[in-house]
């Protein structure tokens, strides 16, 4: 079947979700798999083919022929796409179920397909115009799924400043296409390499496409939007919908000319994204807030791979470009991978217990088993250990950092400090998944509802579980996705046609099959042995306290207090503490919450002093005739003066 | 006889001063027509002898302005139940030492201007600008809306003032069209201020901000 068709197949089935989704929700399921196979095979066909897919109509939309193109580039996020927005809606079934939310259910079936079908449509649009209309509607549905849950302030707020944020992309979109159609002569889009004046518009697209991959200091929108939307949801704006913006920047900065400092540009935004990104993420105490700040990290990570190549192709040094690319694109794959598993994990914990404040937690996995295990897997890829993905891609970017340090270039002096910063991020990515990880999972529960939760059911284990099992796929088999890459990275910039897959890319596969055995051969002795020896419960330590309770674990603050208190210029934790004072001390207490800082500390001042401002110039327009005669005399004698003293010609 | 003419204009300045000083509304209007009156007494004495022409602007004006125009703003103020101008957003005293500056003000500005040398001497152009001063600054200054008419008629009459400059340039026609909107506009004035009186029983401009969105 040709990738025309299968596209044509999905777009209908798609569409139909569309309509149907309302009332019948398993119709509904059917299609959305069904047209994510559909795309799904369409996107793999192309990726491992030779040729791309492209198709014009000779009917016109708004004044413009549809031209829609699935090329390496687009091809590689259209399989994330697909894998998620399926897992996403089987997890959804039973997560955001009829029966449970009644009011919102069907409504979030709906938005969920309108945005896959626009991310899909934006994926494919090869013009300007009808991109940016997929691009509003995906930015729109997405505005309607966070808010899902409307009834809780917080979610409409969070959905309010999604919505914000997305329309300053947007502006710097539409102007960014407007210059593009205006110069070129046609909305039409495509490799403009012949165009170098029009390098100044990537700024454009590095602002406009920036908010919505969420980069620091461009985040704002993400913390809230994740933690706040129903887990499902988080999982695919986490997983796939930052990527897009991913996409219009590796996009855009391969058809068109880049400026000379794009690269460096990308570069330090990259390195600076990880590393405050995973700052955040280990301050944080809500499950949720954690792995959306982690998310900003990842974004990092990946830019710095885009960076790298867009300085390789400045540098015209080839190898280390490929490598840093293709280490950023597998990247996308990964980390969209582990982090819907794990929003669908944290997504199983507030299932169970209805919350996401870890201090209320403790000691889940005993409940939850399943649930546990494929949190601690998720964990180990996104710190990037082996056997597991996070590490593939990780890998291949260091390869791409070394090669290019080995090089003593000018890049080089960027590139050794870029590498230590993505090192550093690594460090605090383990510090912080074994903090989320032990907080949650282990210990004893700190309150009822930690004590009285349950594993999630069948609906929303199995999706987990395909994610996990992608997880191991990418990590196993390297060498395998290997030619998808390559035809990705030839997308990108034909010059780089034909890569040779790094010699050691093999060796890592088989390294990472012997790692991944001998784990498992280690677990399955320990679990034999600890069945075999039986577990014997006794009193910790207790510190002379004669009755530890389970609230005198270490919190997730007091795990986060070393690297809060380093970085305290950077988080501006707000503590309040009420000391216990005398013999009998009444109630005390310490509050702590790490403030979202570029929303609070830099936009929210600038937006308030823009409004008090706004406010004042309103007081000018009261609506009292008197005043308006005032202002036209004013204006006549200010005008009077002009020609007086100006001296008309 | 242009002695004649800047005693006229003197006393439109001292009306102006008048109509900034009441609080009281007949006043105000007796003012405005006192004015209108004046004013259409001038083209008769600009000329050396008298045409149909000029006769007949002048007839039309000292109907319209000193009759018809303060009668209708009687009947408004009759039906609006109203005789006074209360709380203005410019007190009386302040208007007053304004228009007084303002009149000042108008003939340094008149000398400054470069008129032609028949009309150098005359107070034409400062009563004009001083008229219209004053208008504005009824219109600015007070919350009636009838005080707010009657400060648009005397703004009017400024420009009226300074068309006769150009009596014999100007087409009768013309100033008959002027006269006749004036006209229309202070009636549907007249109907509006009735309209706002039966809606809010009040014709203070105050009250209708609310509606500015």
């Amino acid at each position: 079947m040709s990738p025309g068709f299968l596209l044509t197949s999905a777009f209908a089935a798609a569409s139909a979700s569309l309509v149907v989704g309302a009332r019948y929700s398993r119709t509904w399921l059917a299609l959305v798999v069904c047209a994510a196979a559909a795309t799904l095979a369409a996107a793999f066909r192309v990726l491992l083919g030779t040729t791309d897919w492209e198709w014009r109509s000779n009917f016109a939309i708004g004044g413009e022929a549809a031209h829609l193109r699935l090329d390496g580039v687009s091809a590689v996020f259209l399989v994330l796409l697909c894998v998620v927005a399926a897992a996403g809606a089987v997890y959804g079934r039973e997560y955001w179920s009829d029966a449970r939310e009644p009011g919102s259910a069907p409504r979030g079936r709906i938005a969920w397909s309108a945005m896959v079908l626009n991310m899909g449509l934006a994926l494919l649009c090869s013009n300007g115009l009808h991109f940016l209309v997929a691009w509003e509607l995906f930015t729109l549905s997405a505005y309607f799924l966070i808010r899902l849950d409307d009834r809780r302030r917080p979610a409409r707020s969070a959905a309010w400043l999604y919505l914000a944020a997305s329309h300053v992309a947007s502006l710097c979109l539409f102007a960014f296409f407007g210059v593009l159609a205006a110069r070129t002569g046609s909305w039409d889009l495509g490799p403009m390499l012949e165009h170098a004046e029009l390098a100044p518009l990537f700024w454009l697209v590095l602002l406009g496409f920036g908010v919505k991959a969420g980069f620091f200091p461009l985040h704002v929108w993400l913390p809230s939007a994740h933690s706040n939307a129903p887990s499902h949801v988080s999982g695919i704006l986490s997983g796939v919908a930052i990527k897009m913006g991913i996409y219009g920047i590796v996009r855009f900065s391969g058809w068109l000319v880049v400026p000379p400092g794009a690269g460096w540009v990308v570069l330090g935004l990259g390195a600076g994204s990880a590393l405050v990104g995973i700052t955040f993420a280990f301050a944080q105490n809500d499950l949720k807030r954690l792995l959306a700040y982690c998310s900003v990290e990842h974004v990092g990570v990946i830019l710095i791979g885009v960076g790298g190549a867009l300085l390789a192709v400045a540098h015209d040094n080839a190898a280390w470009g490929r490598l840093a690319l293709a280490g950023a694109l597998l990247h996308v794959w990964n980390h969209g991978a582990f982090k819907a598993l794990l929003f669908f994990c944290s997504g199983s914990v507030v299932h169970a217990t209805g919350t996401r404040e870890m201090s209320r937690l403790g000691g889940l996995w005993r409940a939850m088993p399943w649930t546990a295990t494929l949190f601690a897997l998720a964990a180990i890829a996104v710190a990037g250990l082996p056997p597991l993905n996070g590490f593939v891609s990780e890998w291949l970017l260091y390869l791409g950092l070394f090669d290019a340090a080995a090089l003593r270039s000018a890049a080089a002096w960027a590139v050794l400090p870029v590498a230590i910063v993505l090192a550093m991020a690594g460090a605090l990515a383990l510090a912080t998944f074994v903090k989320a990880g032990t907080i949650v999972f282990f210990g004893a529960p700190r309150t009822q509802v930690a004590r009285h939760a349950h594993e999630c059911g069948p609906l929303m284990r199995g999706p987990m579980l395909v994610l996990a099992g992608a997880c191991i796929a990418l990590a196993l088999a390297p060498a395998v996705l290997w030619p998808a890459l390559a035809r990705a990275v030839g997308a990108w910039n034909p010059a780089w046609i034909g890569a040779e897959p790094p010699a050691a890319l093999d060796r890592l596969g088989w390294t990472h099959v012997v790692l991944a055995g001998v784990a498992v051969l280690v677990a399955l002795v320990l679990v034999r042995r600890v069945r075999a020896n039986g577990t014997r419960r006794g009193p910790t330590w207790d510190c002379g306290f004669a009755e530890p309770t389970p609230r005198m674990q270490y919190t997730s603050g007091a795990f986060a207090g070393i690297v809060g208190g380093w970085s305290a210029w950077l988080l501006r934790t707000e503590s309040r503490y009420r000391r216990p004072r005398g013999a009998f001390p009444a109630r005390s207490e310490r509050v702590e919450r790490v403030p979202e800082m570029v929303l609070e500390h830099v936009l929210a001042p600038t937006g308030g002093a823009l409004v008090r401002v706004a406010l004042a110039a309103r007081k000018l327009q009261h609506g009292r005739l008197q005043a308006y005669i005032l202002y036209l005399v004013l204006g006549l004698a200010g005008v009077a003066l002009i020609v007086y003293f100006g001296g008309a010609p | 006889m242009n002695h004649a003419l800047d005693l006229l204009i003197g006393l439109v300045m001292g009306l102006n001063l008048l109509a900034l000083g009441s609080g009281r509304l007949p006043s105000l209007i007796r003012a405005v027509s006192l004015q209108g009156v004046a004013l259409g007494v001038m083209p008769l004495l600009m000329e050396p002898e008298v045409r149909w022409h000029v006769a007949l602007v002048a007839l039309a004006t000292v109907t319209g302005k000193g009759l018809v125009i303060p009668a209708l703003l009687r009947r408004a103020m009759r039906t609006a139940n109203i005789d006074r101008e209360i709380l203005p957003f410019v007190g009386f005293v302040p208007s007053l030492l304004l228009g007084a500056g303002g009149t000042i003000a108008a003939m340094v500005l008149a000398h400054e201007l470069p008129l032609l040398p028949e009309q150098t001497g005359s107070l034409i152009v400062p009563g004009a600008l001083a008229s219209i001063f004053t208008g504005f600054l009824l219109l600015i200054g007070r919350s009636k809306a009838i005080a707010q008419v009657s400060g648009y008629l005397i703004l009017e009459n400024g420009i009226y003032l300074f068309g006769l400059l150009l009596i014999h340039a100007m087409p009768l026609m013309v100033e008959a069209g002027i006269l006749l909107d004036l006209t229309v506009g202070v009636f549907i004035f007249g109907i509006i201020v009735d309209r706002i009186q039966r809606e809010f029983d009040s014709i203070d401009t105050r009250k209708l901000t609310t509606l500015r969105e």
